[in-house]
């Protein structure tokens, strides 16, 4: 059934968005694995040449990295929750959505608000070693805090919808 | 403590308030963890909910951490690349000749992997793939399967390389090369007792025994197998000659996985290789983000001095060094049941460390029981992870494999207490090995 509601708008790009994150995680984990290789070998032979930043510039890729998969593992709800519910029936599932929902709302607007801020105080910064602008990083924070928005405001829509009877 | 508005009891009320009543309405765990810190943050005057983001940077920002993706890479790249479909082959030519062949093959793999993995959660992920439906098919019950593949994949932990040792030693600066061969004898006695309930079971239950492998097959097997079976050799002696440090034997155990995958065993394909990589994303970035949120609940709670104020009660009691031991190990066994490995060494870990030293537990023999203890409570309900994944892959409730996984945790218990009892058990390859790391 063809939805031109914006609920089905926003499915559409969260879908898009989801599978580019979703490409980009891979990337990030691969790329991981050059800077600490780098820092082994530079130790033993002289062909890998010793640079000061591989250690700094793999955290930096790891922050991405946990950053972009935690904004994923929403969209696919693959976030661990503790489960002391029995399986429920689909409406008390979906008001259940709706409460956890909300808290998940508030700690992604927290990210993002605070985030910003965060990204502004890092603004002049850069880092010790790679003296890369620390904002690279710190952006992560409210972009973090908008995506998980669009894709809660989703989950959440979807369970109105569950309790209005047209899931 | 002068100057702030809340007292640390009230501090810690709103903190594990919060905290438990949001994990009931099934609010991802992250997320009940930075909401209990928000309340604070914005009541403390002198404190501001931009120290969250702070410190879920700093927690991420962190070398050490670098571990728990590499390790589960290694395991992605085994399962794509061809490595594990070996180690299987060669454990069945070991013991598929036994009662319950399937269900022992499951526990000896297991040790294999956790020789080369350091991860509990891709062991059981990888494996649960592997045997469950296996095991259904030759007839064995749904929740034995379950709990065998969950209760084997914690030895991933115990046996070395480990994430939770390349934590533990980082933020409790503990010897991480002294903790590695620490876990061998333990996690090797835990693979021996959980082989013997497999074979009780089989013997109650009539669980069916492939033919005896011949000694030429076991041969070829080992022999295929050599490559992969080297990669703990490489990764522990590594650690202990200083070529590398912990992350980077991490990082080794990756390229090296990675050259078995796609040079010797010539296994892999890009897609593979790609899921491999979208799998380790996703499954390292949950877990880390939940360390990060922890760090941030850890870092108030050390804040208004909580770990202080439930120490000096605990410390009246006098206890000896061995009644310090089991405290430390039900402590454990009951955070575990709660809460990831990972956050608990870092909240419980360093509220525990002062009371061990204190009653004179050497720290490499304090990490073991933490560790052991962490691990058991990956297959604890109700946030057992290594059973929620079994049972995810079964299709069955975590209700149903309960009782098997208790019954296959007894045994596990008793080398528990033992590892509390016997400091000499845990201490002796240390001290045989490289005794200048013990204190």
């Amino acid at each position: 059934m063809p939805d031109a509601s914006a609920p089905g708008l926003l499915r559409r790009i969260n879908l898009a968005y989801a599978r580019f994150l979703s490409a980009l995680l891979a990337v990030s984990v691969l790329i991981i694995v050059v800077p600490v290789s780098l820092q082994i070998f530079s130790r033993y032979t002289p062909l890998v040449p010793h640079y000061i930043w591989t250690e700094e510039l793999a955290r930096f890729l790891l922050v991405w990295m946990v950053m972009i998969g935690a904004m994923l593992c929403l969209k696919e709800g693959s976030h661990f929750i503790v489960d002391v519910f029995p399986v429920l029936s689909p409406k008390p599932a979906a008001v259940m959505d709706l409460v956890s929902g909300t808290f998940v709302m508030i700690f992604a607007a927290t990210f993002f608000w605070y985030g910003i801020e965060f990204t502004e105080f890092a603004w002049f910064r850069i880092s010790e070693l790679a003296e890369m602008p620390l904002w690279l990083i710190h952006i992560a924070w409210p972009i973090l805090g908008f995506t998980w928005m669009i894709f809660n405001g989703e989950r959440m829509l979807n369970a109105v919808a569950t309790l209005r009877g047209r899931a | 403590m002068g100057g702030n508005v809340l007292s640390s009891g009230d501090a810690a009320s709103i903190l594990f308030g919060v905290f438990f009543t949001l994990l009931v309405l099934r609010v991802p765990i992250s997320v009940a963890l930075g909401l209990a810190s928000l309340p604070i943050l914005l009541i403390e005057p002198r404190l501001s909910p931009s120290i969250l983001m702070q410190e879920t940077f700093n927690a991420f920002n962190s070398f050490i951490l670098l571990a728990v993706p590499f390790f589960l890479l290694t395991a992605n790249l085994m399962n794509v690349g061809g490595i594990t479909d070996r180690l299987m082959t060669l454990s069945r030519t070991m013991v598929g000749h036994w009662p319950g062949a399937l269900a022992q093959i499951n526990v000896v793999l297991s040790i294999f992997f956790a020789g080369i993995s350091g991860s509990s959660t891709a062991d059981a992920a990888s494996q649960s793939k592997i045997f469950i439906e296996a095991q259904r098919r030759e007839g064995y019950d749904d929740s034995f399967s379950v709990a065998i593949t969950a209760v084997s994949a914690v030895l991933a932990v115990i046996i070395p390389p480990s994430i939770l040792m390349i934590v533990w030693g980082g933020v409790l600066t503990t010897s991480i090369g002294a903790l590695f061969l620490a876990g061998i004898l333990p996690g090797l006695m835990i693979g021996l007792v959980q082989m013997g309930t497999v074979h009780l079971y089989a013997k109650l239950r009539r669980y069916p025994t492939y033919p005896r492998a011949t000694w030429g097959a076991f041969g070829v097997a080992l022999l295929v197998s050599i490559p992969a079976l080297m990669t703990p050799f490489i990764i522990i002696g590594g650690k202990i000659f200083g070529w590398f440090t912990a992350t980077e034997s991490a990082c080794i155990a990756v390229l090296y996985a990675g050259v078995l995958s796609l040079i010797v065993y010539r296994e892999m394909n890009l897609k593979g290789l790609y899921d491999a990589l979208g799998e380790t994303g996703r499954l390292a970035a949950v877990t880390l983000f939940c360390v990060g949120a922890a760090s941030c609940f850890g870092w108030l709670l050390a804040f208004y001095r909580i770990p202080e104020a439930i120490l000096t009660g605990v410390s009246a009691w006098g206890m000896g060094w061995v009644a310090t031991g089991f405290f430390i190990a039900g402590v454990f066994l009951v955070v575990g049941c709660f809460l990831d490995a990972i956050p608990a060494i870092i909240i419980v870990g360093a509220i525990l460390q002062p009371l061990a030293l204190g009653a004179g537990l050497d720290p490499v023999h304090f990490a073991m029981i933490g560790i052991v203890s962490l691990a058991f409570g990956l297959v604890t309900p109700p946030y057992g992870l290594c059973l929620m994944i079994a049972c995810h892959v079964a299709g069955i409730r975590v209700g149903d494999a309960l009782k098997d996984t208790m019954l296959m945790l007894l045994p596990m218990l008793a080398v528990l207490a033992l590892v509390i009892l016997w400091p000499g058990m845990v201490l002796f390859i240390p001290r045989l090995i490289s005794p200048e790391f013990l204190g």
